[in-house]
């Protein structure tokens, strides 16, 4: 069968004049790839070295690279039609290493694949398939760009990605077309030289464009900082996060050099969904043009020309940006780095962040009431202290401890614990976890809220934390690993999900949907636990953004704490796509979902929904 | 002379009422340790003044008249009382706890090589002097224990002013030795915050409305409870989201923080955004249906009813007991 | 500007309240402490008058070593260098002796203004500025919300009962009571913190100072207040609540 296939026609013999032109092109573009290409790498290698960056444990990070740049995952599974285009594409690069190498030894005649070999044959007509699905691929996603126009690729449209597309699209067909003719003809030498001209004008474009992610993503993914979402440490006395460009590290450079454009990240934003000035497309590039134009040894602020300030402080750090990224740029620790060069050195002025670090500089709770209202809740409720001679210490947080809707939920959660026999106190004294600070980049207030709290933990023996707050469980599990050993902590789903054989299932037609916190979700990772409780309360419907793609709140990042958002409220989007459902009743597994929607819910009138947490869900199901 | 001396504050011949609570603290103190009490009211004309002073049971009076004295500046006031106290020998000296007094009294104590008992609650045996201390958490007794005048202010509300009888009045007009060059500081008149924006930030009394008023229509009803206690109307976020009253006049985490003498909160639940906003307020008092609302919380005074039966209520209870 | 703050630590606005064994004032143990709240307002207004007028903010506190905490958190605010008064025993002091101390401390800076806070959140007495202006000589003006430098002196915003205000003109140097209230305050950051480590604090002991006199009135012992807050609900008809609450405005809460 194969045999009475065409084969690839190979030009024969090239001329002296020729294979000198050829290599006079060829080191032109090479060098002109080089001339660009290594000032950037330049710039990444001479950025501040990340010092809390380690390459091992090395398997994660061979896995990510194997699943989600050989076999491009995320880039298809988040946005399958255009991933998949994206994905022949890249394949087809791949595939087509040794066609290129073949192609370039022919022209001084030492051509290694032989057309007519049954190797050789059978590869070019497997690279053939790649060609033609890869310039089905390119087609397709040129259509999308410049005639469909999807939001999420930006308002202008791009002419390079045009251009580059025209150089792909004429590589595939350059090599599909040297099926028809033969060798010796004139033909096959025409067909060779396009294909020629068009490999060594693509190669310097590379770094000129958002391509150069051909080259550093694979890097990107590998080099990842190994966690979501996750805020390296400061480094010494002088570190106060991304003040100017001499802050920004190795990673954030090769990350902000990797940006393929793509505008997932925008797509999934809470802020940018709302008519925010913050674009996170736009931060990460404007990281770029800040080495483009400054380089990395700048003193300038990098919240300046190139990014405002503004627009950083309107991140909920919800993660979906980072979640979504298929080059593995981490925008949170970005973010929450360019906030912290912001707060750190004191030139972020804003009433109420301003606010909120004053009343936990001089008190213990975000909310900047007084201690003394946790403990009237405890008392008035009767919650055990913790002593530590019992199995887990409930977190408050300051929801749980001062929210009249947190303590509902933790009066629930209570009554769940005791139901199950599991012995638990509450300790005396709480501060905040410090996540809102942390978020919004105050180290100092951090520190001295993960340290304070840290000995409280030690001088009562706490070893198992659970809690009804999933900021509080990432802070705790994670954020205070940098000032000290925190204790075993986990969520209030994750605790009841163990114990849902023991609790009652409640017969009941009514509709629940869930909605999944950033903080539990992309955070933690923790999807199904809470479903399994909230399904002994009623039908389990989904929300359309629902699992990793849920939608934030609104809440995080500090902005709970900040005052009315500009525009279209966060939390009403997210409650009117959660009352779309058309379910009786909305189930959160968060005080700060509980807030944001509660009121938004208000707005909505009487047919709203009811809201509840699944702790007061599965309370509701409990004998009196 | 010996004996109590009550110093009496004026304000453009305006006695308010922390002086006559004042006066009664020097007759409890007087009646304490059996001591004669009189008065002695500083101004540049102050004749009209003396009758009301006299009305008070207080038989022995002193004008400290002076040019330099029109104006109240802490020099002046200092000088003139420094003089009067060296000449007149008083055991005890009682001021009212006003802003004026904080300005210049405690500069006068250590001019007398004295300290003064500042903002006292209660007078006992001894006499000692009960002050509140940790911002009302606890309270500190103080005694007088060297030579010379023991001096002290009594706060507001602390003695009740009571009605006592009419007396003849001995007046004696005194005319201190002040040079215009000991005057340092030159006051201007004084001035309202400006009354174009709301400034709830500073206002004393506040009415706040909740979602309980149900609709646009019915805020005058919580107006005219605010007017009648000379208050300043505020509101909830919904309300400002809705409309119904404008954003600056909205308490909460997103509105405006507010620490007033007198917070009523009619028809609000109390949810956390709202209690961050004005949980500063010396007193609270609350309206609302629902007994079990959050806002009781906080309050000081609750009344759990129909605010649109309570509120013209109390509006009505205000105007007849302000007449 | 040569300033001078005079700043007081006090024990964190939501301490627990247990009275000591001696009876004589709280216990310590587990307390923490904070910087006074209408200090930071005078440090606040100090900062930004040399920010608009060149110059140097020096801060002085005295007590125990526990204040040097509260130092660090006024000069990582902005105090360009600080005064420690190191004294174990100011509480056996009066108002007159605190100010005393501070006076003798202060004077040979020669300083240009002298703030301080309106009160103390602990002792409340809210005299130490005056009585320091009265010490050192120097004209004042107290609750004081807004401090402008003019080509003679000083034009302030002074706060006065109900809502009024009073403008006030004196002459530097002076001292000034502020008014809590008056600035937004800033935070503290960590980059003000590294830099507070390398400024100078100089310590002074009392008896360097040189001032003993005998306290003219003494704090015999402190005791709870009998009132504890909880909700009083007004019952009745809605007149009937209406008009126990008027008597309660009238009477409990003195507003009418």
């Amino acid at each position: 069968m194969i045999a009475i296939l065409p084969t690839l026609a190979e030009p024969q013999s090239f001329s002296l004049s020729e294979k000198l032109l050829f290599a006079a092109l060829a080191m032109a573009s090479v060098y002109s790839f080089w001339n660009l290409f290594g000032r950037i790498l330049n710039k990444i290698l001479q950025s501040k070295k990340d010092s809390s960056f380690r390459l091992f444990p090395i398997t994660k990070r061979i896995w990510d690279f194997f699943w989600e740049v050989l076999c491009q995952a995320k880039v298809v599974r988040e946005r399958p039609l255009p991933g998949l285009a994206h994905a022949f594409v890249f394949w087809a690069f791949c595939a087509f290493a040794l066609v290129t190498l073949n192609h370039c030894a022919v022209a001084f005649g030492i051509g290694f694949l032989n057309p007519a070999g049954e190797f050789a044959r059978l590869y070019f007509y497997v690279a053939a398939a790649f060609a033609f699905a890869c310039a089905a691929g390119i087609l397709g996603l040129f259509v999308r760009r410049f005639l469909v126009r999807p939001k999420w690729l930006g308002e202008q449209l791009s002419y390079q990605s045009g251009v580059i597309a025209l150089l792909i699209f004429v590589l595939m067909a350059t090599y599909l077309a040297a099926f028809f003719v033969t060798d010796a003809g004139p033909d096959a030498r025409i067909l060779w030289w396009v294909h020629t001209l068009t490999l060594l004008t693509f190669l310097p474009l590379i770094p000129h464009t958002k391509h150069l992610h051909l080259v550093l993503s694979p890097a990107t993914v590998f080099l990842s900082r190994g966690g979501f979402a996750q805020i390296p440490p400061l480094a010494g006395d002088e570190d106060f996060g991304l003040v100017a460009g001499a802050d920004l590290t190795q990673l954030v450079s090769l990350q902000a050099y990797s940006c393929v454009e793509c505008g997932r990240c925008t797509e999934h934003c809470p802020a940018a969904n709302t008519g925010k000035l913050l674009n996170p497309k736009e931060i990460i590039l404007g990281v770029r043009a800040y080495l483009n134009n400054l380089g990395p040894a700048s003193d300038q602020p990098l919240l300046g020309k190139y990014n405002s300030q503004e627009a950083v402080f309107q991140c909920t750090t919800c993660g979906a940006c980072e979640f979504q990224c298929p080059v593995g740029i981490e925008h949170v620790p970005i973010l929450v780095g360019l906030r912290r060069g912001a707060v750190n050195t004191g030139a972020w002025e804003d009433e109420h962040g301003g606010k909120l670090f004053l009343a936990l500089e001089r008190g213990s709770n975000a909310l900047g009431l007084s201690p003394a209202e946790r403990d009237k809740f405890i008392e008035k409720q009767a919650l055990p202290i913790f002593d530590g001679t019992q199995e887990y210490c409930l977190w408050l947080g300051c929801m749980g401890g001062y929210d009249p809707k947190g303590r509902e939920i933790v009066t629930a959660f209570a009554r769940v614990m005791k139901f199950l026999g599991t012995s638990y106190g509450v300790l005396r004294k709480e501060k905040c976890t410090g996540d809102p600070v942390r978020r919004l980049g105050n180290d100092l207030l951090f520190q001295q809220l993960a340290e304070a709290n840290l000995e409280t933990l030690a001088q009562n023996k706490v070893k198992k934390i659970v809690t009804i707050c999933p900021h509080c469980v990432r802070t705790i599990q994670e954020d205070w690993k940098e000032y000290g050993a925190p204790p075993q902590v986990e969520h209030h789903s994750e605790f009841m999900a163990r114990y849902v054989d023991k609790l009652p299932k409640q017969p009941s037609e009514e509709k629940v949907v869930f909605h999944d916190p950033c903080y539990l979700g992309r955070y933690r990772n923790v999807y199904d636990e809470p479903r399994k409780v909230a399904a002994l309360a009623g039908d389990l419907v989904e929300a359309p953004r629902n699992k990793e793609r849920s939608f934030c709140c609104g809440a995080g990042g500090g902005l709970a704490f900040l005052g009315e958002e500009d525009g279209e409220r966060v939390s009403h989007k997210r409650a009117a796509e959660l009352v779309a459902t058309g379910a009786q009743t909305i189930a959160a597994a968060c005080p700060f979902c509980n807030t944001m929607f509660r009121d938004a819910l208000a707005a909505t009138g009487e047919s709203a929904p009811q809201l509840l947490d699944i702790a007061q869900l599965t309370a509701r199901g409990l004998p009196e | 002379m010996s004996g109590v001396l009550v110093v009496v504050e004026q304000h453009a011949g305006r006695i308010a009422r922390i002086s006559w609570e004042a006066c009664a603290a020097a007759q409890h103190l007087g009646a304490q340790l059996s001591l004669p009490v009189s008065a002695v009211i500083v101004g540049a004309q102050v004749e009209a003044q003396i009758s009301e002073v006299a009305a008070r049971g207080l038989p022995r009076v002193a004008r400290i008249e002076h040019p330099l004295l029109a104006q109240y500046t802490a020099d002046g006031f200092t000088l003139a009382l420094e003089q009067f106290v060296k000449a007149e020998q008083p055991d005890y000296i009682v001021f009212p706890h006003t802003y004026q007094v904080r300005d210049y009294a405690p500069a006068l104590a250590a001019r007398l090589g004295q300290v003064l008992i500042s903002d006292v609650v209660a007078i006992g045996d001894g006499p000692v002097f009960t002050r509140q201390l940790l911002q009302g958490r606890l309270n500190g007794s103080y005694r007088h224990v060297g030579t010379g005048p023991c001096i002290i202010s009594v706060q507001a509300g602390a003695f009740r002013a009571g009605e006592t009888e009419k007396c003849a009045a001995e007046v004696t007009v005194v005319s201190p030795t002040i040079d215009p060059t000991q005057i340092r500081t030159k006051p201007g008149e004084p001035f309202r915050g400006s009354s174009q924006t709301v400034d709830l930030g500073s206002a004393q009394l506040i009415v706040s409305v909740g979602r309980g008023i149900k609709d646009a229509a019915n805020i005058p009803i919580v107006q005219e409870l605010a007017t009648a206690l000379g208050a300043e109307l505020a509101a909830s976020r919904p309300i400002c989201d809705n409309g119904w009253l404008p954003m600056e006049r909205q308490i909460g985490s997103s509105g405006q923080t507010v620490s007033p003498k007198l917070y009523l909160a009619v028809g609000i639940s109390g949810a956390i955004q709202h209690l961050v906003g004005m949980k500063g307020s010396q007193c609270v008092v609350a309206i609302n249906k629902d007994p079990d609302a959050p806002i009781f919380e906080v309050a000081d005074y609750g009344i759990v009813g129909d605010l649109f039966e309570v509120v013209p209520a109390l509006s009505a209870a205000l105007k007849a007991a302000k007449g | 500007m040569k300033i001078i703050v005079a700043i007081k630590q006090v024990p964190e606005r939501d301490a627990q309240v247990r009275i000591n064994a001696a009876g004589k004032w709280i216990e310590e143990v587990d307390l923490q402490y904070a910087l006074n709240e209408s200090d930071a307002y005078a440090l606040e207004e100090a900062l930004q008058l040399k920010e608009k007028h060149g110059g140097e903010v020096t801060v002085v506190s005295a007590g125990p070593e526990r204040v040097g905490q509260t130092i660090r958190e006024a000069l990582a605010k902005g105090a360009d260098r600080a005064i420690y008064v190191a004294s174990n025993d100011l509480g056996s002091r009066d108002a007159l002796g605190v100010a005393r101390l501070l006076a003798a401390a202060i004077q040979p800076e020669n300083p240009d203004l002298i703030l301080t806070g309106l009160q103390s959140e602990d002792l409340g007495l809210g005299q130490t500025g005056v009585i320091l202006a009265e010490v050192l000589g120097l004209p004042h003006a107290s609750l004081i919300l807004h401090v402008e430098k003019t080509e003679t002196g000083l034009t302030v915003k002074r706060e006065l009962e109900e809502g009024w205000f009073q403008t006030i003109e004196l002459p530097t140097p002076a001292v000034l009571t502020i008014q809590s209230g008056g600035n937004k305050l800033r935070y503290a950051t960590l980059m003000g913190i590294k830099r507070a480590k390398i400024k100078e604090v100089r310590q002074v002991t009392a008896s360097d100072l040189g001032v003993d006199v005998p306290p003219v009135v003494l704090m015999e012992g402190v005791t709870m207040p009998h009132k504890q807050k909880s909700t009083q609900m007004l019952g009745g008809s809605p007149k009937e609540a209406a008009a126990a609450l008027v008597e309660k405005l009238k009477f409990e809460v003195r507003v009418l």
